[in-house]
Parts: C-alpha cells; structure tokens; sequence
C-alpha cells in the first residue's frame, strides 16, 4: 500500500526535516509515482527499526547506516537462500 | 483460582484476619494480590534480568545486551527470539520510564501497562517484499555469482540486484616481434567466444592491458567487469630485449672484421646495412639507434649489436698457412687479465 509524504510523516512520528536527512542518509529510500514521493508500511517499520537503533540501542549516525547496510545485506542474503533452496527442493 | 486460596498464599500468616473480614471488599483485595501475583510470573525486572533495585543506566545495558541477541531486525530468523524481544521491549519501554516504573513499583499498574508491544517488525515487511525490496543488498555476496551455477543464475534473474560484474584475467602469449611492432590478437575463451585484444606496439613482458567491459556481464543494470590480459612475451631466437633496446649478436668473418665491411644487420623492423669499422673484434659493440622498440612518448630505444667473429666451419689450409707465418699472432695475450 502507498502513503503519500504527508500521511506517512504522522504514522512514522518524524519530522519533516528528519524525514529529509534521512533519505538522504539513504536509510529510507521512498518510491516515487506521479512526481511526488511514496512511502510503504515496510518504510514506518523501517523508521521504527531506526529508532530502535539510535534511542534504545545507543548506536549513533553513523553506525545506523552500517547496521542498516548489513541488515538489508542478511535480507538479500536470505531471499537468494529461499530461492536455492526451494530450487534445491524441487529438483530433488 | 478461588479467592481463597489465594487469601492462603497472600495473607495466610495474618492470624488476625477477621472472619468477618471474607466480605466483599475482602474478596476485591485478595482478588487484587491475585493480580500482583499474577504479574509477579512476568515480573518485568526478570525479563530484563535485573535487580528490583537496579539503576536506570543498569536496565539501560541489560536492555541493550538483550536486544542485540533477540531484535528481531538484526536477528531476522530467529522466532523465539522475537517473542523473547517483545517482552523485553514491553519491559523495558515501561522500566525505562521512571514514572511509570514507580507506579509499576508501587503495584499501581501492572505489567500490561507497557505499550502495546509491536506486533509487526521490519523484517516481516523484508521478506514480504521479495525482489520488490528497494533496500536490498547484494554487496556482501554478489562476488558467488562468478562461481557458483546456481546462485549466478538465481542472482542474474533477480531483476533489483544491481552489481558490476567481475574482472577476468587471461594469459596471452605473443611473439617478441608482435610485442615490438604492436599486434592484433584474437583470445578464444575457455567459455566459447573470442575477444580481439589489441598490443600497442612496445609492450612489455608482463604488462596487463586492461579490456573494459569485456569481463563477466554486469548484474542488473550494474556494468560489466573488465577483462585483464597479461602478455607474456616469448623469446626470439636471436633478438634480446632490454627495457626498450634490442641485443644482438652479430656473427662477421674474420676478413670483415680485420679489413671493416659494409652488412646487412636484421631489426626488429627489418634489415639494414651498416658499416663494421675496419679492426673490429668479438665484443665490439655497434649501436643502430632508434632500432629498438618503441617508448611510450613515441620516440625508440636503440639496437645494440654485438659482434662475433667467427672463423669457417671447415678449417681452411691457406689461413693455417698464414697464422702459422704471422708473427703478430704470437705478440698478444688475450687472457692476460685472467692471470693472477
């Protein structure tokens, strides 16, 4: 489901300019339609993951964007691993 | 449970508590230590595995130390984990508060007072998303899809993985004259196909000429790696190479050597004439400049040729004649540095 800047900023909680900062950290990378930006339900989880890091985890600017590059790596990692072994299962 | 027997466990060693007491606001309050026991199973300082008495900093670290073995987001696979982190982080968005730690404290709410513990994580959305996740990475493993069948394929269909692919290197050989002049070779790959690698004239023995974009295919819409050639030179049967000049030996008769003669001299670039000095020897060296091979500013290194004399292969009678005769022969030692 898409949500539009505006709906998104109050069901994530962010300020507008944190919103900003943000997307240019790359930590959200919103999807665009019509000319305006887009955002997804993965992208309020995704905030909240964010904020779990730097509030309760203590992990600061710069660490949140290798936590989050290494999270989204094991993501990669574990789909390619869904589709080996599902590939694996249908030949055996 | 019947309030009763709760009233055993709550207040059992009360001997003065009035019979007339098991009224109804006697069964609000044994129902209440119900509920205090009740909670005292999910006893939120337990979860978090600290003291009644802990400090804020102390529920801070045990809360970190938890959260990194059990968030669900940086321990995608993990289920038990996650249940185990949604009680911790119930626990610790409430004894984090010092208000509302004081007031759980004081029995005042329980441990359902927390916020309502989040039902849906990050990750749930990520492995929903499929190939449609914008923020997946293949950075860490892209490098497999060089190797491994299976993964290559899988990774190449993936069509959000973007990745350039990888340098190849190859082993060419070339003659010492194609190094010299420059060249146009064709590779055939072990995989079927050829690539055409162009030799600037002057290479050097070892040097990799670099292919852009002629390694493996690029993953995605990322490019495609280079293709690494090193060149191997191989030896000419009388040429030597030197950085950029040429060695020669060049074998001359002794009549040419003694009397000076005008020779034809083979380059790497053709043959030329040049002159031998009159009393020339073995280890005279002649130098052919610009002969040699050309330099990167354009300009060329030289030939250097050195001459060998060298007497007919057959022994010739009227020459035993003559050094038999030749007093000359007899007036010079040519090992005399080798005396000691």
């Amino acid at each position: 489901m898409m949500i539009s800047k505006q709906e998104f900023l109050v069901r994530a909680q962010l300020e507008r300019e944190t919103l900003e900062a943000w997307i240019e950290e790359e930590w959200l990378i919103p999807g665009e339609s019509a000319d305006e930006v887009t955002f997804s339900d993965a992208d309020v989880a995704r905030v909240q993951l964010i904020r779990d890091l730097k509030n309760d985890l203590g992990i600061n600017d710069e660490g949140v964007g290798v936590v989050l590059n290494l999270v989204d790596q094991v993501h990669g990692l574990r789909r390619v691993l869904t589709e080996v072994l599902r590939s694996v299962r249908s030949r055996a | 449970m019947a309030p009763l027997s709760i009233r055993m466990n709550g207040c059992a060693t009360n001997d003065a508590w009035p019979t007339r007491a098991v009224s109804r606001s006697s069964q609000r309050h044994a129902l209440r230590i119900f509920f205090l026991v009740e909670a005292a199973v999910n006893d939120l300082y337990e979860t978090l595995g600290v003291e009644r008495s802990a400090s804020p900093d102390d529920i801070q670290k045990a809360y970190r130390r938890l959260a990194k073995k059990l968030h669900p987001d940086l321990n995608p696979g993990n289920k038990e984990g996650e249940e185990h982190f949604k009680e911790v982080s119930a626990a610790y968005g409430l004894l984090s508060d010092a208000d509302k730690r004081a007031r759980y404290d004081r029995g005042e709410i329980d441990a359902t007072g927390a916020e309502k513990p989040r039902q849906r994580f990050y990750k749930d959305f990520a492995s929903e998303a499929g190939a449609g996740n914008p923020y997946e990475n293949y950075s860490g493993f892209a490098d497999f899809a060089d190797s491994d069948d299976v993964l290559s394929e899988l990774l190449r269909r993936s069509a959000h993985v973007r990745a350039r692919g990888a340098d190849v290197r190859y082993h060419l050989p070339i003659e010492f004259l194609e190094a010299v002049t420059g060249a146009t070779k064709r590779l055939t790959l072990p995989e079927g196909g050829t690539l055409e690698v162009t030799i600037p004239a002057g290479i050097q023995n070892g040097q990799v000429l670099r292919l852009r974009g002629k390694g493996r295919p690029g993953i995605g819409e990322g490019e495609a790696g280079d293709a690494l050639v090193e060149i191997a030179i191989k030896p000419h049967p009388f040429f030597l190479r030197e950085g950029n000049d040429v060695y020669l030996d060049l074998p001359v008769t002794l009549s040419e050597a003694v009397l000076g003669a005008r020779v034809t001299v083979p380059t790497p670039t053709g043959a030329v004439t040049m002159t031998v000095p009159k009393g020339s020897n073995t280890g005279t060296v002649l130098r052919l400049r610009g002969k040699g091979v050309r330099r990167r500013d354009g300009s060329h290194g030289d030939e250097l040729v050195s001459l060998q004399v060298v007497l007919p292969e057959q022994p010739d009678p009227e020459l035993e004649a003559f050094a038999a005769g030749w007093q000359g022969g007899k007036a010079y030692d040519p090992r005399r540095d080798m005396k000691s």
